[in-house]
């Protein structure tokens, strides 16, 4: 052991899944922490998973009561969670009211009692439950002040991990002694936005390591509390090297014109107005994938995964296989009140299982609209996020975009999100000889040379087929009101860009 | 109003073997005492006092329309039992026909501590309950009379 050797704090799993990666690995033993929020934001339940997690005969966890709900209740309503273990009660976990103290002494007594049960117990975990209700009496600050900090001293002092949960108001911030003394503070939030519910929840302190800063959004099911990261989970992975793969469509036309394919690892962005054939253009970019040995996954919220397959066979593409081979999961995130990060996290749960290398968001429009309303107004960072994330861990992500027809503009997408793609396919009609036709660009390719050519292509049983050459006797292509040229030189093989790097 | 059957049998249990640890020959009522008080113990530390007398008080009004000799019995503020010593002869006085006062106050009660336990049950789960009654009398060897319980819930 050396002089300069540190000490090294433990870190005790939360019980909550996502909670730990926010916290920086897990809760710091011995640590004194508070959990606050409003009625109702999932304190209890939180604290509960933490104490089912950690508790055991040896180093039990006392759940101290005082007013407010009571134990009975409590645990008539909580035993309905999945991570709830009538086994470890009362043995390991050990329910103490102490709401008589708290009634008709003082705060001394108070600290006396925990004192004498935490002595007898040796606990690893104290929860008091609300700590809040406990220090409500009229009190000095000397006395409360002075409570806290023997309490917490005591707590720390016989090696508890301790949680006060309280209904605190984000005003009390400022002057409440006991976030002066607590190591870790938990803000659970929960708001009404229009009629949907949003969670979120923030590490606002946590001494001797890092958290991952900012709002998580949270959500209570039967399983408990799940946290879903602002990173994703993905913090400490670092990013694949640059790859110089490139990802067909099997549309060997538009390979070309993609200078081979994508480049593995980008975000693709094909944008077009309705039934231009840009979800058809998906499907052929995730069965291709799979032919190519690439396991895939399709995140959809316009249809069933069922009536996607289906759709797909019309184009003589079977997705129907793969996914029972494992080589592909169709994902249906259609209900509301979606955060992206929960989203994230069914995407990456599905990446992580089948080893996916090709992803489809199809589309955003549809992806936005499973959020809650107040996810909505972080859309454009809530993608940055995701695409960062995913990218960075080597998958290539085509993501479809409605963009309003007009033939006055020529828009990538209306979500103003193209600085986050790397490459950018554009499909619009076109009015040509008194038909309404189709063209496809390449827009932009980050890191690598494609096409300039404007291409007609019609969408076929065989998907979307690029017909012909460039199209070079119109001009005005993309006002979609083009205009006949006399110039014809479709004999033109298409036109690469030479060496130099677009960036759009 | 019937008790539990499964409560009642446990009740009986409960009696029996705090009647075998006395190991002598105190009235009936007073075993029923014990598993009272050592429910009291148990229960106000997890329930908090209040929280325990509430529920005793339930349990003796649903004891005493099935129990008329308890009427006296009462619930003090501190979830004890008071009155449980005239349980016996009362109970004869109103239902001579039922048998010996000490049979009487033996299923008096059987009755007031399966009703404390039924509200248990309802509200904790069979799972809990009986947790916290192992808890409370951890070498009772009821075990078997338990899985009998369980099974039938």
């Amino acid at each position: 052991m050396s002089i300069q050797d540190k000490v090294t704090i433990n870190q005790l799993p939360t019980g909550v899944p996502g909670l730990d990666e926010i916290m920086g690995g897990g809760l710091p033993e011995f640590s004194f922490n508070i959990i606050a929020g409003a009625p109702g934001s999932g304190k209890t339940t939180l604290a509960h998973q933490f104490v089912f997690a950690n508790a055991s005969p040896e180093r039990p966890a006392l759940y101290f009561t005082v007013l407010g709900e009571s134990s009975i209740k409590m645990l008539r309503y909580q035993q309905q969670y999945k991570f709830f273990d009538p086994a470890k009660l009362p043995g390991s976990i050990r329910f103490i009211n102490l709401s008589q103290v708290v009634l008709e002494k003082d705060l001394g007594a108070v600290l006396e009692e925990i004192t004498k049960e935490v002595t007898k117990a040796n606990p690893a975990v104290v929860v008091v439950d609300s700590f809040r209700t406990m220090v409500r009496k009229p009190q000095s600050d000397m006395d409360l002040q002075s409570f806290i900090q023997r309490l917490a001293l005591f707590l720390a002092s016989w090696q508890a991990t301790t949680f006060l949960i309280g209904e605190y108001a984000e005003d009390e911030l400022r002057d409440n002694p006991i976030f002066t003394v607590a190591d870790g503070l938990l803000w659970l939030r929960q708001t009404n936005e229009r009629n949907s519910i949003v969670r979120k929840l923030q590490i606002i302190k946590l001494r001797g390591q890092a958290s991952v800063p900012g709002l998580h959004t949270f959500r209570i099911t039967d399983a408990g509390v799940q946290a879903f990261s602002r990173t994703f989970g993905l913090t400490g992975h670092l990013k694949d090297p640059p790859s110089h793969r490139r990802l067909c469509f099997g549309i060997p036309e538009l390979d070309k014109m993609l200078g081979g394919g994508v480049r593995e690892g980008d975000s693709v962005l094909v944008a077009g107005s309705s039934g231009t054939g840009k979800s058809v253009l998906a499907t052929q970019f995730i069965a291709e994938g799979i032919r190519q040995g690439e396991p895939g996954i399709v995140a959809v919220f316009e249809e069933r995964p069922q009536a996607y397959a289906e759709r797909a066979s019309t184009l003589g593409l079977d997705l129907e296989t793969p996914q029972k081979d494992g080589k592909l999961t169709i994902l249906y995130l259609r209900p509301l009140d979606l955060s992206v990060d929960e989203t994230m996290h069914s995407i990456l749960d599905a990446v992580q299982k089948i080893g996916a290398r090709r992803l489809v968001i199809d589309s955003l429009a549809g992806f936005e609209m499973a959020l809650s309303p107040g996810f909505r107004a972080d859309f454009r960072e809530s993608l940055y996020r995701m695409i960062f994330a995913l990218t960075g861990i080597g998958v290539t992500i085509l993501s479809t975009v409605e963009v309003d027809e007009s033939f006055t503009e020529f828009p990538f997408s209306t979500y103003s999100i193209s600085f986050l793609t790397d490459d950018i396919i554009r499909l619009r009609y076109v009015s040509i000889d008194g038909q309404l036709r189709k063209i496809m660009v390449v827009i932009k390719m980050r890191g690598g040379n494609h096409a300039k050519d404007i291409r007609e292509y019609e969408i076929t049983s065989k998907g979307v087929v690029i017909l012909g050459k460039r199209l070079t006797e119109y001009q005005g292509l993309i006002s979609g009101i083009p205009v006949h040229s006399d110039r014809s030189d479709s004999n033109e093989e298409p036109s690469q860009d030479t060496g130099i790097e677009r960036r759009t | 109003m019937t008790t539990f059957p499964e409560m009642r049998y446990l009740a009986r249990c409960l009696l029996a073997y705090e009647a075998v640890a006395s190991k002598t020959s105190e009235p009936a009522e007073s075993a029923a005492l014990r598993v009272y008080e050592k429910l009291r113990q148990s229960l106000g530390a997890f329930a908090g006092v209040a929280g325990f007398q509430s529920l005793a008080f339930r349990a003796l009004t649903q004891a005493k329309s099935e129990a008329p000799g308890l009427f006296a019995v009462q619930v003090a503020a501190d979830g004890s039992l008071q009155g449980l010593g005239e349980f016996g002869p009362q109970l004869v006085e109103f239902e001579p026909q039922l048998g010996s006062d000490k049979d009487q106050a033996s299923e008096g009660g059987v009755i007031l501590i399966a009703r404390l336990l039924g509200l248990l049950l309802v509200f904790l789960g069979e799972a809990l309950t009986l947790r916290l009654v192992q808890s409370v009398w951890p070498n009772a060897a009821f075990d078997d009379h338990n899985s009998e319980v369980r099974r039938k819930a």
